[in-house]
């Protein structure tokens, strides 16, 4: 028997002026890493991380479920709205568990859509954070599929998500990795991954803002599987390039999840990404 | 290039949890390589005729278009980046896909999984 050192919890913030109720795990003492999913996943992305004691002996890494996603409910009256993740909601819902759990300029790892809107925190609100390490993560593409064929009633979303993204998957991932990876977007409620795509593949504002990240006061370091094709690595470069200062790392034989699919294969590259943000004594003068 | 669907056929007939799966899909789906056609019926999640083109009275339901040279690679135990998954042949410019996407939709899983049947095994991949 096992028992692993990740504990869950809720917490609830205001969003846009209404409640959320969001779940929450943490691992680990140090610095605060706050760790964001993927669109259409949840927490359970990070857990391989989180168990890893040699990681979390130094870094306090903390996940949560957006809202709509994993074990954060939808907001009230959810059964007449219509999805659509925007830049200003998950930057307001970000920055509110940042103050719901008291954390003090934590680094922000974000993985695709949390990639994307690690960097526009970045840019926005960057002293808040203490650095950044930004994983599929680009300044914009537009869909390469229609996002609609994630959410009606005559095909299965889940499925054909799940089936959809295994695209963006390495064949060097182990088996059982992958298909963890893959039924998280099984479970994903109805139209969640179409809402998160549309914010993925529409709101192209990061562009103009890349260059004001001042990567002095936070630095930025991307990741990108050389087998993601939706954030393929001349996007990741094309987003580096435009960031003085940033550092990039193309990952050979990872694709678009890489703590999830290959938690043995992004072990390395996360490592020397913690290594390049500021320790706890530089932060604190 | 036949002797290899007909390989996916017969493997498609040792592997029950994929035939579970495509067990409500009853179509015929065109693969075209290099310009030759290839058409493959199924029944109820089985490969039931795997015909060559050309054929212009062979209705099917979708399409898949690639070249002989994609497909080797895509059959490869670890295909390069690109290689490794039909959209990735579609993002790289190197297939289409046609037809009723909507048909390909509901049975996505099955389709690429029947599709990668052929793919070499992992110990032959060194």
């Amino acid at each position: 028997m096992t028992i692993e050192p990740i504990t869950g919890r809720y917490l609830t913030v205001t969003v846009g002026g209404a409640p959320r109720r969001i779940y929450f795990e943490e691992a680990g003492q140090g610095r605060p890493v706050l760790c964001l999913h993927t669109a259409g996943a949840d927490t359970r992305q990070w857990r391989h991380l989180m168990n890893d004691a040699g990681i979390t002996a130094s870094n306090r890494l903390i996940a949560f479920d957006m809202p709509w996603h994993g074990k954060s409910l939808p907001p009230e009256g959810f059964e007449t709205q219509e999805y659509l993740l925007t830049t200003e909601a998950y930057i307001e819902t970000v920055l509110a568990v940042i103050d719901g759990l008291g954390l003090d300029r934590p680094i922000l790892a974000g993985c695709s859509m949390g990639g994307r809107i690690a960097l526009q925190l970045a840019a926005l609100h960057g002293h808040k954070f203490s650095g950044f390490i930004a994983i599929e993560a680009s300044d914009f593409q537009p869909a390469w599929y229609d996002i609609d064929w994630f959410h009606r009633p005559d095909a299965h979303g889940g499925e054909m998500g799940a089936a959809l993204v295994s695209a963006n998957i390495s064949p060097f991932a182990p088996e059982a990795e992958r298909w963890n990876t893959l039924w998280m977007f099984m479970q994903s409620g109805p139209g969640v991954f179409r809402g998160d795509l549309s914010f993925y593949t529409k709101d192209d504002s990061l562009i103009a803002r890349l260059p004001t990240i001042d990567t002095r006061k936070t630095p930025v370091h991307i990741l990108v599987g050389a087998y993601d094709l939706t954030c393929t690595p001349e996007d990741a470069r094309r987003t580096a390039a435009a960031i003085p200062g940033a550092t990039l790392a193309v990952m050979e034989e990872l694709g678009h999840f890489p703590m999830s699919e290959h938690p043995e294969g992004f072990r390395p590259f996360f490592v020397e990404a913690l290594g390049k943000m500021p320790q706890p004594a530089a932060r604190a003068a | 290039m036949i002797d290899t669907f007909r390989t996916i056929q017969s493997q498609l007939d040792a592997t029950p949890h994929l035939q579970r799966l495509g067990r409500l899909f009853s179509e015929t789906v065109l693969i075209e390589v290099g310009g030759a056609e290839y058409y493959l019926t199924f029944e109820k999640g089985r490969i039931v005729s795997v015909t060559e083109g050309p054929s212009r009275k062979t209705p099917w339901r979708f399409a898949l278009r690639t070249d002989a040279e994609a497909l080797a690679q895509f059959w490869q135990a670890r295909p390069a980046p690109g290689f490794h998954d039909i959209f990735g042949l579609v993002k790289i410019g190197r297939g289409r896909i046609d037809g009723d996407i909507l048909s390909l939709v509901k049975t996505l899983r099955f389709f690429k999984e029947v599709l990668t049947l052929a793919r070499a095994k992992e110990e032959q991949a060194a």
